[in-house]
């Protein structure tokens, strides 16, 4: 016994001697946390096309653009753009600094080619329908045999995008720059498109972005390197480790100065915005709205427009807002982005003697309706049943992880479901997907009203004009209220205390400005 | 001997099937599939069933299981539907750090618990006693994340002794004093959760054992207490302290789901729970296969160590 008690008494004193050794963070590495992981390192091959996966492509791959919060651009992998042949195509100058890892230069051929491959059918390419926008491509982004496709390069450093209809290059980079990232086009010569995604060039890519890949526990743990050649500065720091950890994990860790920064832009609670303080990490307050609620409807479930008008209007979207976001939002009546170029007359009011009005109008059965969520917003679905219930209107509550809620949604198997999503800056960034023959979640039985407006706008460049399509397209939603808009919410921030030039606000449209990172 | 370990092993394999098509069906027939996953419902329906064709997931249930089977038996378990990689490649990055964490986790909890549990056994009612209840109160009723959470605001917080996340400072093997101060916090609440059945098992089994003629016999014939505790009493509980020490092997090799998970260890734990989250189903398959021949193997070892462990145990023809 004496022996054994020993000998852990001295295991114990040689683990806690050589525990005490050297701490602390080794020189230049930047910490950073992610609360869910990436699935590839090849863009066009992620299953979820999660902002995950974005993020963590955006370092070691280059887009055409910096996307800055309040939708303002800068230049990235293009120094330069303008629109060409009366607005059917946006003529990028590239960047002539601009390099691979490898040491290659990026040139408009490596742009075009990597469209033309990404496009080529045979390609088992993922999330394609990002290329659909482009000339020459069908709905689903596939190259169409026999059409030019809208990918060229004009010469060395001039790449030129052609579009189906009217495009202005602002609209372009809004929308899809985040999708479009330059591959080594150089290193796949001879390999067959279809073999493409099998490369083992995607476990150690090779992109030209500002971080290089060193190596990767897929699902846990990524270490890129600075790549000092980057054409638009080399990072302050020498290392950046990306760990997955649980959400409930990464402030305590920011606070413990075991992190030194987290996706996506330190996002805080108000509820946590007070522990962080008091751990001596400063809080920003957002300024441009990163997140946009809505209350999902089964237009089949809940047939009648005047029910979904009468649910809209027993919602109390102040109090689901201050629940939600503290203060920090901003109830909606429609889609469209506050502090972009697109407006909206259109108001909302709480109104119960109105839901009911609308309820014997549209002949509420007093069906039960099902409303799912995941769990994390279980208290607001919770207030949203209380303030239906005012309205007579019955709901029960179904606590669910995203995959079921969204499978639910799409197999019309629950009435209503609670979704957040990142708000963009274009008129269209929410309905022109989720109003479509191949996506129609809210279950709508007769589309061709809203794509009728969606093709109008989408062909019109903007001003007056633009704005009378989008008054028209919100004016149609709001009678048919196929969803309800519920608010923007705006986040706070948990300042690093040890990475200086962070642009948190634009880490929420999946770009990171990691280039100016620099360690205090 | 021979013939009784053929016997179990022969008998394992339904089993073991039977544990791979329960697990197949209960994950395939969850709500929701990767795809749903995809941009939130942003995608297109063509990006959907590109991604189900490309997966297989369109084919039927059975075939589905037929082919994963298939490829079992070819000593594969399969492309991971997120990771795009093989799963078995995926596995064998994660079992080592599994192994470290629970498995210093548990042998620390065995380590403070055979005493602790012998000498509450001994002195009843002493401050020995007392702890081993404490710890086992602790150990059973306050839940793993909330071990986390409070273990990481006292020692990587406020004290700033310890780290709250991560295996590495850099990412990768620096210095060992590195990594033994990122396993500490997590190995701790490993112990802490595995402790309180050690202790209390341990605690039962001597004092079973002490109520038994042989010790009677034992103290009769002028042993010391100590002899008495350590060479009888404690050689007696064996069968049931090993049966709890064992069973903890199926979990040192799957790792600790939540712990692993708060703490961004990369371990089978937080790969399995992505899985599970991503509907990720070979790779939920692929670590049920290896918890499985884990619990199968483990209680093949407890049947023979049983026989070493106490000389009555015989291994029967029948």
């Amino acid at each position: 016994m004496k022996k054994l008690t020993a000998l852990f008494l001295s295991l114990a004193l040689l683990l806690t001697l050589a525990a005490c050794g050297p701490e602390g963070k080794a020189a230049d590495v930047v910490r950073y946390g992610m609360s869910n992981a990436w699935d590839t390192l090849m863009p066009y091959n992620s299953p979820s096309g999660s902002n995950y996966t974005r993020i963590v492509c955006d370092k070691i791959y280059d887009r055409l653009a910096y996307v800055h919060a309040d939708g303002s651009l800068d230049p990235r992998g293009a120094a330069s753009w303008e629109s060409a042949d009366d607005g059917m195509a946006v003529v990028f100058h590239l960047d002539e600094k601009a390099a691979f890892h490898d040491g290659t230069a990026v040139t408009a051929e490596h742009w075009a080619d990597t469209i033309a491959l990404m496009t080529n059918p045979d390609c088992p390419a993922l999330g394609r329908s990002v290329f659909n926008v482009l000339a020459g491509t069908d709905d689903n982004g596939a190259a169409i045999q026999g059409e030019a496709l809208g990918a060229e390069a004009v010469d060395e450093y001039t790449l030129k995008l052609t579009f189906k209809t009217p495009t202005t290059p602002e609209d372009f980079l809004l929308d899809r720059n985040r999708e479009f990232y330059v591959l080594p086009t150089h290193l796949l010569d001879g390999t067959a498109p279809s073999e493409v995604m099998d490369l083992e060039l995607w476990e150690a890519p090779v992109g030209s972005g500002p971080l290089k890949f060193v190596e990767e526990i897929p699902g846990s743990q990524l270490t890129l390197q600075a790549n000092p050649d980057y054409h638009l500065g080399r990072p302050g720091f020498d290392t950046l480790v990306i760990t997955v950890m649980d959400k409930s994990n990464l402030l305590p860790s920011l606070m413990a100065g075991d992190l030194d920064y987290y996706a996506f832009g330190g996002n805080l609670s108000v509820e946590s915005a007070e522990t962080a303080r008091k751990g001596g990490i400063e809080v920003l307050e957002g300024t441009v709205p990163n997140s946009f609620y809505e209350l999902m409807l089964n237009n089949q479930t809940i047939s009648s427009s005047a029910i979904r008008r009468a649910i809209d209007l027993a919602l109390d979207k102040d109090a689901l807002c201050l629940h939600t976001a503290q203060g920090l939002g901003e109830p909606t009546a429609t889609d469209l982005t506050p502090g972009t170029e697109y407006t909206s007359s259109l108001t909302w009011n709480r109104d119960v003697e109105g839901a009911k009005a609308l309820l014997a109008e549209g002949g509420y059965d007093g069906s039960t309706y099902t409303l799912a969520c995941t769990s994390n917003r279980s208290g607001l679905a919770a207030l949203m049943q209380q303030q239906l219930a005012e309205a007579d209107i019955t709901v029960t509550i179904e606590t669910v992880d995203s995959a079921t809620l969204f499978s639910g949604m799409a197999d019309g198997k629950y009435d209503m479901a609670i979704a957040s999503h990142t708000p963009g800056a274009l008129p269209l960034w929410f309905t022109e997907s989720r109003f479509s023959e191949g996506n129609n979640i809210f279950h709508v039985s007769d589309l061709s009203p809203y794509t009728a407006l969606i093709a109008q706008i989408k062909a019109t460049s903007g001003g007056a004009e633009r704005q009378a399509l989008v008054d028209q397209l919100q004016e149609l939603l709001a009678q048919e209220r196929p969803f309800i808009p519920l608010w923007f919410g705006r986040t706070l921030h948990a300042q690093s205390p040890t990475v200086d030039n962070i642009d948190y606000p634009s880490s929420s449209f999946s770009n990171e400005n990691v280039w100016e990172w620099t360690l205090k | 001997m021979g013939r009784y370990i053929r016997r179990r092993l022969v008998t394992a394999i339904p089993v073991f099937f039977g544990i791979t098509l329960l697990v197949f069906l209960m994950v395939n027939l969850a709500p929701g599939t990767i795809t749903d996953l995809m941009g939130e419902g942003a995608s297109s329906e063509a990006d959907r069933a590109a991604l189900e064709a490309a997966l297989g997931l369109d084919q039927p249930l059975p075939i589905r299981y037929v082919q994963w089977l298939a490829g079992l038996f070819r000593g594969q378990l399969g492309q991971s539907f997120f990771y795009d990689r093989p799963v078995s490649r995926l596995i064998a990055q994660r079992v080592g750090p599994s192994l470290l964490l629970t498995g210093s986790g548990v042998v620390l909890a065995v380590a403070i618990a055979l005493p602790l549990g012998i000498l509450a056994a001994w002195k009843p009612r002493s401050v020995w006693d007392r702890l081993a209840s404490v710890l086992s109160l602790i150990s059973y009723s306050v839940p793993g994340f909330f071990l986390c959470l409070a273990g990481i605001a006292l020692f990587a917080v406020t004290l700033g002794w310890l780290p709250a996340r991560g295996m590495y400072t850099a990412g990768s093997f620096t210095s060992l004093a590195d990594l033994l101060r990122h396993l500490i916090l997590p190995a701790g609440v490993v112990c802490l959760s595995s402790l309180g059945e050690l202790v209390k098992q341990t605690r039962a089994a001597c004092l079973e054992a002490l109520g038994q003629d042989y010790i009677v016999t034992a103290r009769a014939k002028g042993l010391t207490e100590g002899a008495v505790m350590v060479r009888h009493a404690f050689r007696g509980s064996l069968v049931p302290v090993l049966t709890t020490i064992l069973s903890h092997i199926p979990h040192i090799l799957g790792g600790s789901v939540v712990v692993e998970q708060i703490f961004g260890w990369p371990g089978m734990g937080s790969l399995l729970f992505s899985g599970i989250s991503q509907r990720d189903y070979p790779v939920v398959m692929g670590v049920t296969v290896v918890i499985a021949l884990a619990v199968l193997l483990t209680n093949l070892l407890l049947d023979l160590v049983y026989g070493l462990a106490d000389p009555r145990v015989r291994y029967g023809k029948g």
